[in-house]
């Protein structure tokens, strides 16, 4: 299911000089990173970060103390030559997605009053979200530029160009209206009365044209797939819609077992999180003309990234913003759904599973369920399994064929950072 | 919107022999039929002049007259259309129910649901795509080794039932969804799919076979075929939509009402009819008449639809389920009588969760020529469909001929159905 890379690509980056950010080039500790290192508590003392103990680089991405991110960007100086600005990724591609943003709201245009708004509901100025994906994607294509190697006549150089990026941001656009659908769908699922600080659409104006947007915007998205005449991508992007869908299902109708497994939890969380973000950057590559193994490396980024992501996700729904449990929001287990940390702590503590099995309806349930946790070293491990695939992102794109152009690089780099930003966001 | 090829095509079919079913091939009314020769009522006596009664009475008696009139026009023998098709579908039906397979037991029951053996409703649309598959085969002129010309045959016929399965896909998706939105307790003579296992789990069935039906949508490697059947999804939506949320005059008004109608039951079967015609090589002008085929079919299916919802399997109203009315869903039978009685559109915009306006209604509809009207209106659109058929270009094969001939006989069906 998962595939694990290893060490052996993280030792090969370190030859590469430019992005060589991550760890430093040639420390001991690269050949074998032992768990020990990795094993320091999230909220252990300020003395290892004023050690600078380069024996726990992971620790440098499970910690989201300012302190520390300082601390990171020393290292990175030091270990590279070459001096890059520390670029935000998302305004790398701002004003790009401004224009996918206006196009998106024309694309859902319907003929029918209700089903028109009811579809542009989420991407109304100011609603669209953290517009992560599409970020992603963009970046992603600019990284992945195949320039023409014989210049032709500027134009049709720049308007093959132009054109191949058109497809690109389409992709983009489609993969939030896969996106939104799914959302529209989960909520009539969920009864949520919120979404994106705004009435979910279902408690605004009913299930049933909650299901009919949710349903007008996954046409739409097939017509604009099929505008692309590519059926590989297609086959890639129906794929994603059953995937949400097998993960939702699976998120509703656990067995026992399932629902303790780490296995099942990761499969599910790949259908729900990853696969969207995966496939998509593959498509991207795919449209570029990107050879196979191109696109298989676009792809393990975006898988990996949003597994990260997901993952710290989890996290932050028992931390919030502080360091320590249960100031999160706790949606998840009150929803019954039982995520990474407390899977971990299930393994170190059976007889949580018995908690567990009881269900969460009842609030004290939740509450020793917490304490468990707090016990365990449930939300470490899960930081640590959500830097590692950080990692192995990062290792994606420093695999990349070599490219000297300016904005590729820059593009490239961005993405490192995303990787990054995954993991030390703390809301 | 609608196009009224008129009665041009009508002459032009008179002239061809072996399909000279519909009409009396040289009767007078055939050029210029009026509205009064059609304005006998349905139980009035059997007049052969009134050839487009023979469409609007399902009384038995009359079904064997026109079958003499059948035979005295033509030596060919009547087939059942769904029986020439039926061994086919019991493959596709085998392959559909393994297209849904899904990793998740619940969900794999869920959309298994409706494609269990005995469920598997009219098999309507299925049975259309097949007979038009046969009906539009291009046999290659100059036959090769008899094996390439087979295989190439072979995976022609693959892909078109493919489209069959799709069609079966995206129709079932939006029953699970309708079904949702109009808390349907059955369907199919069984508990509906939310009834009996909650709203959450059809609205994800549905989602999963609309993404299995774009699958395979991408392996027919047709980017033309899989924009139609985008679209129709879309068509899906903003039909039942405009059903959901109309204004007043909207409600009331025809157009309106045919719009609908067309995008929530006719987009599909004429889009897939003419995925049918692009699968197999044909010209654009065949595809285009492939559509036609399919729009008029499903319109004519639907008008009737309406019209049994009022009389059920008599002729006399009120005898059939009246659930249309009772959802304040307002068909073209009411839409009719509301041009000659005004005042019943008052009626309609006070709404009929008051049972009494659904008698007030009934009352105006008998004393309307609302039923008539809509039989004359699904008559027009099975005599367009059937005329489509007769444009298609000239097949001596024995087993296209077949085919065109059960499709026309699908339009006699249609209208002559009562239930």
């Amino acid at each position: 299911m998962l595939i694990y890379r290893g060490l052996s690509r993280i030792s090969r980056i370190s030859k590469k000089t430019s992005f060589g950010r991550r760890w430093l080039p040639s420390h001991p500790l690269l050949s074998g990173a032992s768990h020990s290192a990795a094993a320091a508590a999230a909220d252990s003392s300020v003395k290892d970060s004023g050690n600078i103990s380069l024996s726990k680089t992971r620790e440098a991405y499970s910690w989201s103390l300012p302190a520390l991110h300082g601390i990171r960007h020393q290292i990175h100086h030091q270990s590279s030559s070459v001096i890059e600005e520390q670029l935000d990724p998302f305004s790398l591609v701002a004003d790009e997605l401004s224009i996918l943003a206006k196009r998106l709201r024309s694309m859902v245009v319907a003929e029918v009053p209700k089903l028109a708004s009811a579809a542009e509901y989420f991407f109304k100025m100011g609603v669209e979200g953290k517009r992560f994906r599409p970020t992603v994607l963009l970046l992603m294509a600019t990284a992945l530029n195949v320039r023409v190697p014989e210049p032709l006549h500027d134009g049709v150089e720049d308007a093959l160009a132009t054109e191949l990026r058109t497809r690109q941001q389409c992709i983009a656009e489609i993969t939030e209206m896969i996106h939104v659908a799914s959302l529209l769908h989960d909520d009539v699922l969920d009864d949520a009365d919120t979404r994106r600080g705004i009435g979910s659409l279902n408690f605004v104006m009913g299930n049933k044209l909650a299901v009919l947007a949710g349903d007008f915007l996954l046409s739409r998205a097939c017509v604009a797939l099929a505008s692309l005449k590519n059926t590989e991508v297609v086959t890639l992007l129906a794929t994603v819609v059953e995937h949400l869908v097998t993960g939702e299902t699976m998120q509703m109708t656990t067995s026992s077992d399932q629902r303790c497994s780490m296995d099942y939890y990761m499969q599910k969380t790949y259908y729900k999180t990853a696969s969207l973000i995966s496939n998509s950057c593959k498509a991207i590559a795919l449209l570029a003309g990107q050879t196979a193994e191109v696109a298989i490396l676009a792809f393990d980024y975006g898988k990996n990234l949003g597994l990260a992501y997901q993952l710290i996700d989890d996290v932050l729904d028992f931390t919030g913003t502080s360091a320590s449990l249960g100031k999160g929001s706790l949606s998840d287990i009150q929803h019954g759904i039982i995520t990474a940390p407390i899977l971990f702590a299930m393994e170190e503590f059976p007889q949580l599973r018995t908690v567990v099995e009881q269900g969460f309806e009842d609030s004290s349930n939740v509450d020793i369920a917490l304490e468990y946790l707090g016990k365990s070293r449930g939300i470490q491990k899960t930081r640590e399994l959500a830097v590692k695939h950080a990692n192995l992102a990062a290792a994606a794109i420093d695999c990349l064929p070599e490219n000297n152009d300016e904005d590729v690089r820059k593009s490239r780099r961005a993405l490192l950072d995303l990787t990054h930003r995954v993991i030390t966001r703390n809301k």
